[in-house]
């Protein structure tokens, strides 16, 4: 098992780098240290406006759920074993031709991840806290417990995710009992406290047992082993149900391109392409999962403005521009999940350019998606009774979405998870996309106290977005020419 | 005028020189093949004629367009088989063909299509998805799609490799036909013997550099058949 993990790590660091270079990709880490640690110098402005409780709340729920994004090797092998990488194979694919089993090599990616996310996440960031001791007098025990509890909260999501999607290889009716349950565990959880937070989130309860909010050390080492003895019980669930010999499904369906193709001929040149986008969609089941990626960090978003509305009482203007502006922000994973579909190396053959394809993707996007988010932030506009800004919120929530998904196509092309990974785009994408994020949130909050203002102040950054969209779209020719496709 | 034109033709890769200053000309109507052992170049040169790749160095004229300044123009001219059969996932085989025909605007798509569907005897994978179906098969998709716009130049990538006898029989009675109606293929490939049946002229490809080229009776030389030509000219 040591010789697999080893390959399969050397493999996960080659495909990253094989993207951004060596260097940048090892830089991505250091960043991450370097962030952490700015965070930790001025944490005590932070602190006073968000007590370490919630701070500690939001950590776990955040790693939690990186750890759920992380952890569905069900869908992610699943997609390696019937090929749909084009010219790429995975060591994960081996035991079709080696004496090796399938769940070994399952099992082996779902240590390979934890020990990479960790190593690129967690890590740099517990490291960038301990740096800061000088200035911030952490106390390193405390930050030991804080990077253990998360790394049990991490573990727990990618556990739970993993369980779930090898249920998905076996049965799709038993795949959707299971997430009901677990919604319908995390809705208990999370609104009616029906269940202890700490059943579903051990990490987290086991970090409130220790300094500085109590001193039960037994009752949070309970906590952990309890915690560990989960995600030892769902990784054994999830590897057990890895079917030994997989056999692809072959698939009979009926024929929808040239009908989908005809409705679309007002999209001229792109039509065809548009109509294969909207194909792949439907049969691979990304609808699906683009959908409840786009959807989970909604309800975590409403639930935090919730919570520290009125389970803190803190009296923030969460009002319907907020969300709107948030909501536009969140369109960057829908995109990401059409450039995950399908390898695009057979289109080498044809007179299409990657350009034209980072084109049609976004098309894609407006027609599938703008409507997701307008009608989400129209439902907490009616379920919160604040339906006053509507008219700002609408324009709002379709003019951002379409400038984050044409500046994250603009600097990943078709190949957003890798390049997420290289510092420098990091950097150029966490700049195009906090600057005006933070704006319309310092806006949306003056909302009430100045409307002329605000809305003035909202509308100047509405056009400044709308003017780089514009720019950014003129400019995908000429940043993707020469781009090959499957680089 | 030539059907391809390639000059100084340089790929480079960080330090590794995949091609090194290659030049060759094809002319209209001859089938013309690239031989080397493995990791020589072909599919490397095959894959900069086509402009799926640019080159470091070097001039690439295919049907009179520049193929490094106009990729799109000459991938719209010539038919393509690519080394690694890979249609896409999630379309059936014949949603497939309707999709490259329909990128390529070709008139008259469903007869073209229900006659590659008869010569390969597709009808019974019709609506099977590409994923699912066997390396032959996607192969024959393939080769379909490169032939659908009925084009004057066609680059074949290991067209053989994966498919039956009966249908590299098949395969090889119509690229004949194909060439004497006037059309012209550039093939790069390890068949040595189905070499000998096709190709007008062969050149050797080794370590990114053209070793020998000619016609088929000037690389054999003294030697009895193709095989013992091409194992003395790589020095195996």
């Amino acid at each position: 098992m040591a010789g697999l993990l080893r390959l399969m790590l050397k493999e996960e660091f080659r495909v990253h780098t094989s993207y951004s270079g060596r260097t940048m990709f090892l830089a991505f880490p250091a960043i991450i240290t370097l962030f952490s640690l700015a965070i930790a110098v001025t944490s005590e402005r932070l602190f006073a406006y968000t007590p370490l409780s919630d701070a500690i709340l939001l950590l776990h729920a955040s790693v939690f759920l990186y750890g759920l994004s992380v952890g569905a090797f069900g869908f992610l092998g699943r997609q390696y074993l019937e090929r749909t990488n084009g010219t790429r194979n995975y060591l994960v694919a081996m035991p079709g031709i080696l004496p090796m089993r399938l769940r070994r090599t399952f099992l082996g990616m779902y240590v390979r991840d934890a020990i990479f996310y960790v190593a690129l996440l967690l890590a740099p960031a517990t490291i960038g806290l301990i740096l800061s001791v000088p200035v911030t007098q952490f106390r390193i025990t405390s930050i030991g417990a804080l990077f253990g509890t998360a790394l049990l909260s991490f573990l727990i999501g990618m556990s739970l995710s993993f369980f779930v999607s090898a249920l998905y290889m076996r049965s799709n009716a038993g795949f959707s009992v299971a997430v009901a349950g677990i919604a319908a565990l995390f809705a208990a959880a999370g609104t009616t406290r029906t269940i202890p937070l700490s059943w579903i989130l051990p990490g987290l309860a086991a970090h409130q047992d220790l300094p500085p909010f109590r001193a039960d050390v037994v009752g949070a080492a309970e906590l952990v082993l309890g915690g560990l003895g989960l995600v030892g019980a769902l990784v054994a669930g999830a590897a057990l149900l890895v079917p030994e010999q997989f056999e692809a499904r072959a698939t009979n369906v009926r024929e929808v391109l040239p009908r989908i193709a005809r409705r679309l001929r007002r999209f001229g040149r792109y039509d065809t392409l548009l109509s294969k986008e909207f194909v792949d969609l439907l049969r691979s089941g990304t609808f699906v999962k683009m959908f409840f990626s786009f959807v989970t960090p909604l309800l975590f978003l409403s639930f935090t403005a919730w919570f520290v509305r009125y389970g803190l009482q803190v009296p923030v203007g969460f009002n319907t521009v907020f969300y709107a502006g948030m909501v536009g922000f969140f369109g960057v994973i829908l995109y990401n999940w059409l450039n995950n579909v399908d390898a695009t190396d057979y289109l080498a053959t044809l007179p299409v350019s990657v350009a034209q394809v980072i084109r049609t993707k976004l098309i894609a996007f407006l027609l599938l998606t703008s409507w997701v988010g307008v009608g989400f932030v129209v439902l907490l506009a009616w379920l919160n009774a604040d339906t006053r800004f509507l008219w700002l919120a609408i324009p709002i929530v379709l003019v951002t979405s379409i400038y984050i998904v044409v500046v994250t196509a603009y600097l990943t092309g078709l190949r957003t998870n890798s390049f997420l990974f290289d510092p420098g785009v990091l950097a150029r994408f966490s700049v195009m996309s906090m600057l005006p994020d933070f704006g319309l949130t310092i806006l949306s909050f003056t909302i009430d106290r100045d409307l002329r203002f605000a809305a003035t102040g909202i509308l100047l950054v509405l056009a400044i977005l709308v003017a780089t969209t514009y720019m950014l779209l003129k400019g995908i020719d000429a940043k993707w020419r020469g781009t090959e496709f499957g680089e | 005028m030539p059907a391809i034109e390639a000059s100084g033709v340089t790929k480079r890769y960080g330090s590794v020189d995949a091609l090194k200053g290659i030049d060759v000309s094809v002319d209209r109507g001859e089938f013309f093949g690239l031989f080397g052992p493995n990791g020589a170049g072909k599919t490397t040169m095959l894959r900069i004629l086509t402009g799926q790749l640019r080159p470091t160095a070097g001039r690439v004229r295919v049907l009179d367009v520049d193929a490094v300044r106009e990729p799109l123009r000459v991938k719209s001219l010539v038919g393509i088989v690519p080394e690694v059969e890979s249609p896409p996932s999630y379309l059936t085989a014949h949603e497939y063909l309707y999709f490259v025909g329909q990128v390529r605007k070709v008139d008259g798509l469903d007869a073209r299509i229900a006659r590659w569907f008869q010569f390969f005897d597709l009808d019974g994978v019709r609506t099977n998805l590409c994923k699912d179906l066997s390396k032959g098969t996607r192969q024959k998709l393939m080769l379909a799609a490169a032939f659908l716009h009925e084009p004057a130049l066609v680059f074949l990538d290991e067209p053989f490799i994966n498919l039956d006898p009966i249908y590299q029989r098949k395969l090889k009675d119509f690229l004949a036909d194909y060439i004497a109606q006037g059309g012209t293929a550039f093939m790069a490939s390890h068949l040595l013997d189905i070499a000998e049946k096709l190709c007008d002229r062969v050149a050797v490809i080794q370590d990114g550099a053209i070793v020998a080229t000619g016609t088929l009776d000037e690389i054999r030389g003294s030697e009895r058949d193709l095989e013992t030509a091409f194992l003395r000219i790589v020095g195996a």
